[in-house]
């Protein structure tokens, strides 16, 4: 009841605070539908009929800084880009409600569902097959082997890697201010698992292709939401001597950049280009396009050029990358990225997901 | 007359809910008719719904059974999520091992263990420290429904109940322990016949129970006055580890059946809130286990329907618990009514008897 009661309280304290915020997102649906239905008539789509999108959250909900917003970015961006597109999100409250909530999508004729997070595996595979007309897209999960079932797979090393490229080379040349002569930098990651570790195997590869002699540390939180921690570990590191603190932990990352900024250090930014958090301390952000892939799969699915099994995005589709960088860099640095990018689209770098230890 | 209250006042409590929201809703942009519409709807529109809402209902009303129990003993068991989790724990554990055992026998297994566990986490040290050394059960219970959940958490976060993979999640139960749904009328919802037989027996349990044995009367006249019982010879230390006891075990009992019927396995999140929504439920039932059943099926409702108010009017998830919220605020509140009542005809008496005096 306590929690319950609680959770209501903020609840109704977020909606007034959002009264503004609910009317302009409301006119803006209303106008991108209006502007859709005036596309009606030069659609290229084959079909030229409505698709129907629906998202599931995982628990986090939306506004988790992370792939369920990303996602909810890229349908919006879809709804407003494509003709003849219906969207519509449910956050899903408790794990209970993963499958009630994707069968209710199929059940309603949606053309597509799209699961956020590798939570939903299993819902995924046991809807999917009971509803074989229905699309499916999960995030971060490779379901393979079910028609109807997509699975976008980042290969999220590449980003780490031009981020590691960024890092060591700031590191090097103490190209910004108050870079001490440790010649560190302080990973701290959410859990030992392949999404988190990828980046920081790249990381750990590109920092040491520009700067052989520099340390990593690398340290886990177990968490992907206590801040508290992530500012605790950062600190940790910082005290090391790390001055430039990279998270890969979602929500408890945010602590860990807030940290980088009081303790004067820098920081990189993870998922989605994190520098509103702290400007002036975000060097750049290793990017995870996830609103790429839900634009893409709902292209697809209008085009009929769905594809399930494994979808891979990385540098060549511009499924994974960097943030714009942090101003007053030479531009010896964006050069040394863009030859990075070159050499790994090339195949001449290969970039490993394996965390150095 | 009093009965006629008892019902009359929280159905005038949830009307003034409905009607705020209803204010809140139009001011936001949305129409109120078409947002309450769908929150019926969602709830009860088809039999697929209906099931969704019955099988919400189901954990609540066993678990708030055992937290009326609890609060007839004059006992605040407000630990009730965390005896749910350790319930599901112990009965996933049991699901996956003894595979070689006939389905009906591990079924009971499952149940039994659940229960079990629940019990001894709601009795041994709650139970125990209230009895024989005064310590509160409002503390013990909630710490050790903090312990459960992250225990439950490690235990599948790297711990020894991890599936093999990355993923943090157990393996499923064994097939034949799981309950089987209905393949007519309720098909496509979650909801098993199993479930609801052991909910309606859990529901006459805890009525016989409370009402008509000695071990009932004893509970009840420890929660009126433990001092009197104590003198009337009761030995009041024994029925409060009883008391806590029992309330875990319907907890554990519903992360059994929930396991069993609906999950299949343990998933990261522990996001349900089981425990604290049937602290409000049984609350509005006034502790009586028959009630019990329609403040279940009601709070059921607003979690079936308020998802589906999301996906019909698209509705952002936060307002969706504001009106939630403000129905259970109201309804748990609704004895506020009667004393605004009375305020006011207190202050109509005081000033016709003003100018008299």
């Amino acid at each position: 009841m306590k929690k319950g009661i609680w959770q209501s309280g903020l609840a109704i304290v977020a909606a007034a605070a959002l009264v503004a915020g609910c009317g302009t997102n409301n006119s803006s649906s209303g106008s991108s539908n209006t502007s859709n239905s005036g596309n009606t008539g030069n659609t290229t789509s084959t079909s030229g009929k409505t698709i129907k999108v629906g998202l599931v959250t995982d628990t986090g909900g939306l506004n988790d800084n992370s792939f369920n917003h990303l996602a909810y970015v890229g349908m919006q961006e879809a709804q407003k880009q494509l003709p003849n597109i219906q969207t519509s999100v449910v956050q899903s409250q408790s794990e209970s409600d993963y499958v009630p909530n994707l069968s209710h999508f199929a059940q309603n004729g949606y053309n597509l569902v799209i699961a956020v997070g590798y939570l939903m595996a299993d819902a995924v595979q046991q809807v999917a097959k009971e509803y074989p007309k229905t699309h499916f897209l999960i995030i971060d999960d490779s379901i393979t082997g079910i028609p109807n079932v997509a699975s976008a797979i980042f290969q999220s090393q590449q980003a780490g890697y031009l981020a590691g490229v960024v890092a060591g080379m700031v590191q090097k040349d103490h190209l910004l201010k108050n870079i001490n002569n440790h010649n560190t930098v302080g990973v701290i990651g959410g859990q030992e698992i392949p999404p988190v570790d990828s980046y920081i195997a790249g990381f750990q590869q590109g920092f040491h292709s520009v700067d052989p002699t520099g340390k990593v540390l690398v340290e886990y939180t177990n968490s992907f939401n206590d801040e508290a921690a992530g500012s605790q570990y950062a600190q940790n590191e910082i005290s090391q001597g790390a001055d430039i603190i990279f998270p890969v932990a979602g929500g408890a990352g945010i602590g860990s950049i807030k940290a980088a900024q009081s303790a004067k250090v820098y920081a990189i930014g993870v998922d989605t280009d994190q520098s509103y958090l702290a400007p002036g301390t975000v060097i750049t952000s290793a990017i995870k396009r996830v609103d790429t892939s839900v634009f893409d799969t709902i292209k697809a699915v209008q085009d009929g050029t769905f594809k399930s099994g494994v979808n891979n995005f990385d540098l060549s589709n511009n499924g994974i990358g960097i943030a714009p960088l942090i101003s007053g860099l030479p531009k010896s640095v964006t050069d040394a990225v863009n030859q990075a990018k070159q050499e790994i689209l090339s195949g001449k770098i290969q970039v490993s997901a394996t965390v150095q230890k | 007359m009093k009965a006629l209250q008892s019902i009359l006042l929280p159905v005038a409590a949830s009307l003034v809910a409905i009607a705020i929201g209803a204010i809140l809703v139009a001011a936001l942009g949305y129409n109120p008719v078409s947002v309450y519409g769908s929150l019926i709807s969602g709830a009860f529109g088809s039999l697929g719904n209906l099931g969704n809402t019955l099988t919400a209902s189901l954990p609540l009303i066993i678990i708030g059974l055992g937290i009326a129990l609890s609060f007839q003993s004059g006992l605040f068991n407000i630990g009730a999520d965390g005896q749910y989790w350790i319930g599901a724990t112990a009965a996933v554990w049991v699901g996956y091992h003894f595979t070689s055992l006939p389905g009906w026998l591990h079924m009971l297994l499952c149940l039994a263990a659940g229960m079990v566990a629940g019990a001894l986490w709601a009795g041994v040290i709650p139970g125990l420290t209230k009895a024989f050394v005064g310590a509160h059960e409002v503390i013990t219970t909630m710490m050790m429904s903090y312990i459960a959940i992250l225990f439950a958490r490690y235990l599948i976060e790297g711990g020894p109940m991890q599936e093999k993979g990355y993923i943090p999640q157990s393996p499923l139960i064994a097939s034949n322990t799981q309950f089987p749904y209905f393949t007519q009328g309720f098909a496509r919802s979650q909801l098993s016949p199993i479930s609801m037989l052991i909910a309606a027996l859990a529901v006459l349990v805890a009525w016989f129970l409370l009402y008509k044995t000695t071990l009932g009367f004893s509970l009840r006249s420890v929660g009126l006055n433990p001092r009197a019982a104590k003198y009337a010879g009761i030995r009041v230390k024994l029925y409060i580890i009883i008391a806590l006891a029992l309330s875990g075990l319907f907890a554990g009992l519903a992360g059994a059946v929930q396991m069993l019927g609906v999950d299949h396995q343990l998933l990261d999140g522990f996001s349900s809130n089981y425990g604290y929504t049937a602290i409000v439920v049984a609350l509005l039932a006034r502790n009586n286990p028959l009630a019990v059943v329609i403040s279940g099926l009601f709070f059921g409702a607003l979690t079936t329907g308020g998802q589906n108010m999301q996906i019909v009017s698209n509705v952002p998830a936060s307002l969706t618990n504001v009106l939630t919220g403000l129905i259970i605020f109201f309804v748990g509140c609704e004895r506020i009514i009667p004393q605004v009542i009375g305020w006011y005809r207190r202050r109509r008496s005081a000033r016709a008897q003003t100018p008299a005096s």
